[in-house]
């Protein structure tokens, strides 16, 4: 079980599927974040039209199990699409990006891709609608008076302090959707933990292939924490001199 | 943090807690440091097996009972009315049989365990009791030759030989890991892998059990030739000898055929004939 | 859809094959996040109450364990209790207490954090009156801080406990008998209805964890209710 040290062949295995659960989880941060701004607006709308649904999509996403979430799309929505579409969607496309040709992702990675996009952009809408929260009615009353419109209050003085407010949580669920990405293994997504299997699998290697992979995933989460603290220091650095 | 450090933090005090716990919990938890698992099955009275939760006709959990049924239960109910115990199944995936063994989780592992020189040196293995060769479930009609099987997606089992073989035979084949055999067989529906490969035997067990197993075909061909024994713990040699000889006894008293004729025999859902018998040379 | 499977059944989706079995589905579910719950407190709460009392680089150690379990994913610690552990320290922890460890470990963690900001969050005076009471440092924390601090902390609490009702789910992967493990056998031999098995599994879940999501925001809103009419 410990044994020599994993064969090269094995410690490519690991590091191809740690690259796809960095792509994985970056790519779904972004997403969910670009997803979570507007979702946390209309949850915060005075309009019910805007606002109920938001409750409802929150409600919904962030109490059910990413697990049985990602089974859903992947086994269950799959089987109602099109036969032609899931065709498509399997068949692999040239995407040309200018002179730069990007594989076309397995379906696996879409449907993965999809549902920790979903999963977390529920969560990151909280977590904004948390730093909103944390701005004072006092603020928006006071911008009004200043005889800026609805939209300057928000982008001037709402939304700065509630991003500055929202950024820790904003990296902790982050750090959640890194972690979180390690399920898409469940519908054969070759990531980080799986990739752990198939080589504890082949290698028996078990403590190696497990080892290899946490401290993956604990010094990635680690690098991300280190990022917050300096960008935190930053910001109160740069309040300090303005 | 250096080790001095780490020295410093924990005193003599947390050390002689941490020590009386550890000493706890060894003496709470039982069927550690043991000297023969045999005698120890039979002191418990009770024998772990894991066994599969969702491979009709091995193993699957039947819908009126509740419970684990199949042929690898029939064999591990045998083995533990020979022992006199009672008989506890743990619902088992294909990857987590090895650890499940090597962890001390579970005594057998009934659960169509593919004999191979790999994991025989992680566990002791039995003879075999069953005999099977890799085969595919592919939409009728779409598979014109083997060969196009090297483009295709092709969706397997994790932790099973049957992935390192279809690596070796079709390296171009795109091999995507499911957690079962089911997992993969519903990819196959969806079109998100265009065939799946597992034991034949476990196939046909699976397409006995779809509503319109019509669209589906095993095209007739094998990929490798398995042997399926009886996984237990390494280095338990009584417990293995033990197992051989209920083994050659059920075949002897006949048993063993009449396990085999009540999942795949003429009248069952998946009649297939027996060409292996126990003791049989491979 | 066809949702007869769902009624067919209905009795392993609840209760696994209890009474001929060991419990299992929903209601293990229910068991082991609530077990998992109240572990996870009592660990979110010393280890948050010892976050605030240990100063110096006595903390580090602990700041060291609390960050392992928050940056771990539960899918690896469970596999490394269930089956590396073992073999490891020759510990032989069930599979269901395996889950519980886990959870509540990671729970815990969060929770801990949670309760430190919780306490910090009152004004430095109250340690310093009570202190000057003659309380010991113990009493402070018993009579005056926690009395105070607990109920900001309890949304806190009943967030971190529906994350261990999700978080449960993982459990499938060692075999625990809860409700998605039970959902995935049941998809896997009928085999053609995995639409609505996995819709229904996510409706009891979602019944489980907004009835909890739902009193966590009752009971913030009462609490700012109650600060604004007292001020």
């Amino acid at each position: 079980m410990f044994g020599e040290l994993l064969a090269p062949q094995y410690l490519t295995w690991l590091l191809d599927g740690f690259l796809l659960t960095l792509v994985l989880s970056a790519l779904a941060c972004l997403f969910s974040t670009a997803l979570g701004f507007p979702l946390c607006l209309a949850r915060l709308s005075p309009r019910r039209l805007w606002s109920w649904p938001a409750r409802a999509y929150l409600m919904v996403f962030r109490t059910t199990p990413l697990l049985i979430q990602l089974f859903f799309w992947y086994f269950g929505v799959t089987s109602l699409l099109p036969e032609d579409l899931v065709a498509w969607l399997n068949m692999p496309h040239e995407v040309a990006l200018g002179p730069a040709h990007l594989e076309w992702p397995s379906f696996e990675f879409i449907a993965g891709l999809w549902g920790l996009t979903l999963y977390t952009s529920a969560f990151i809408a909280e977590e904004f609608r948390a730093g909103v929260a944390s701005v004072r009615d006092e603020q928006r009353a006071a911008g009004l008076a200043l005889g800026l419109k609805p939209a300057q209050v928000w982008r001037y003085v709402i939304l700065p302090q509630a991003l500055r407010t929202a950024l820790p949580p904003l990296l902790g669920q982050y750090m959640n959707a890194l972690k979180n990405s390690s399920l898409a293994m469940a519908i054969g997504l070759a990531e980080l933990s799986y990739a752990s299997r198939q080589v504890e699998t082949e290698t028996f290697k078990t403590f190696q292939a497990f080892g290899i992979a946490t401290l993956l995933y604990i010094a990635t989460i680690a690098v991300i924490e280190v990022i917050g603290q300096m960008l935190q220091q930053r910001k109160r650095f740069r309040r300090g001199v303005i | 943090m250096n080790r001095t450090d780490g020295a410093s933090f924990m005193n003599w005090k947390t050390m002689k807690k941490l020590t009386a716990l550890t000493a706890l919990a060894l003496a709470v938890v039982s069927g550690l440091a043991h000297a023969d698992r045999l005698e120890d099955i039979k002191k418990a009275g009770v024998l772990r097996v894991a066994a599969f939760d969702s491979n009709p006709p091995f193993g699957f959990v039947d819908p009126q009972s509740k419970q684990i049924e199949g042929l690898d239960v029939d064999y591990a109910k045998a083995l533990a009315d020979k022992l006199g115990v009672k008989l506890q199944l743990q619902p088992t995936n294909p990857a987590n049989r090895v650890p499940l063994l090597v962890a001390n989780k579970v005594d057998l592992v009934l659960a169509n365990f593919t004999i191979t020189p790999e994991r025989a040196e992680q566990v002791n293995f039995s003879i075999p009791y069953f005999a099977s060769g890799q085969q595919f479930i592919v939409k009728k009609g779409t598979l014109k030759s083997q060969e196009d099987l090297n483009g295709w997606r092709v969706g397997v089992d994790k932790g099973t030989v049957n992935e390192g073989v279809l690596r070796k035979k079709f390296p171009g084949a795109k091999v995507v890991a499911y957690d079962d055999t089911p997992f993969a067989f519903t990819a196959l529906r969806n079109g998100n892998v265009q065939a799946i490969t597992q034991d034949g035997p476990k196939l046909i067990g699976l397409l006995a059990n779809v509503p319109d197993r019509d669209k589906y075909e095993v095209p007739p061909f094998t990929i490798s030739n398995d042997l399926i024994g009886v996984g237990i713990p390494k280095g338990e040699t009584a417990l293995t000898e033990f197992v051989d000889k209920t083994l050659l006894e059920l075949e002897a008293n006949g048993q063993a055929q009449k396990i085999y004729d009540s999942w795949f025999g003429p009248q069952t859902k998946t009649p297939l004939e027996r060409l292996y018998k126990i003791g049989d040379k491979s | 859809m066809d949702f007869t499977v769902i009624r067919d059944n209905l009795g392993y989706f609840l209760l696994g094959a209890y009474p001929d079995g060991p419990l299992g589905g929903a209601a293990l579910t229910l068991a082991l996040s609530v077990l998992s719950g109240l572990a996870s407190a009592i660990i979110g709460l010393g280890l948050g109450v010892a976050l605030t009392l240990i100063r110096g680089r006595r903390r580090l150690p602990l700041l060291a364990v609390l960050g392992f379990f928050r940056a771990i994913p539960v899918l690896m610690l469970i596999f490394w209790a269930y089956f590396l552990l073992p073999i490891l320290f020759k510990v032989d922890v069930p599979a269901l207490a395996t889950v519980v460890c886990a959870l509540s470990l990671i729970g815990g963690a969060y929770l801990a954090h949670s309760v430190h900001a919780g306490i910090r969050s009152l004004p430095e005076g109250q340690w310093a009156a009570a202190r000057a009471l003659g309380m010991r440092p113990g009493q402070v924390l018993r009579l005056v801080i926690l009395p105070q601090a607990l109920p900001i902390m309890l949304p806190s609490f009943l967030n971190q406990w529906v994350a261990l009702i999700k978080d449960t789910s993982l459990a499938y992967v060692i075999g625990v008998g809860e409700l998605s493990f039970v959902a995935t056998q049941v998809s896997n031999r009928v085999m053609v209805h995995p639409t609505e098995i996995f819709l229904f599994v996510a409706v009891v879940y979602f019944v489980f964890c907004a009835s909890l999501d739902l009193a966590a925001g009752l009971l913030a809103r009462r609490r700012s209710r109650r600060r604004q009419v007292s001020a």
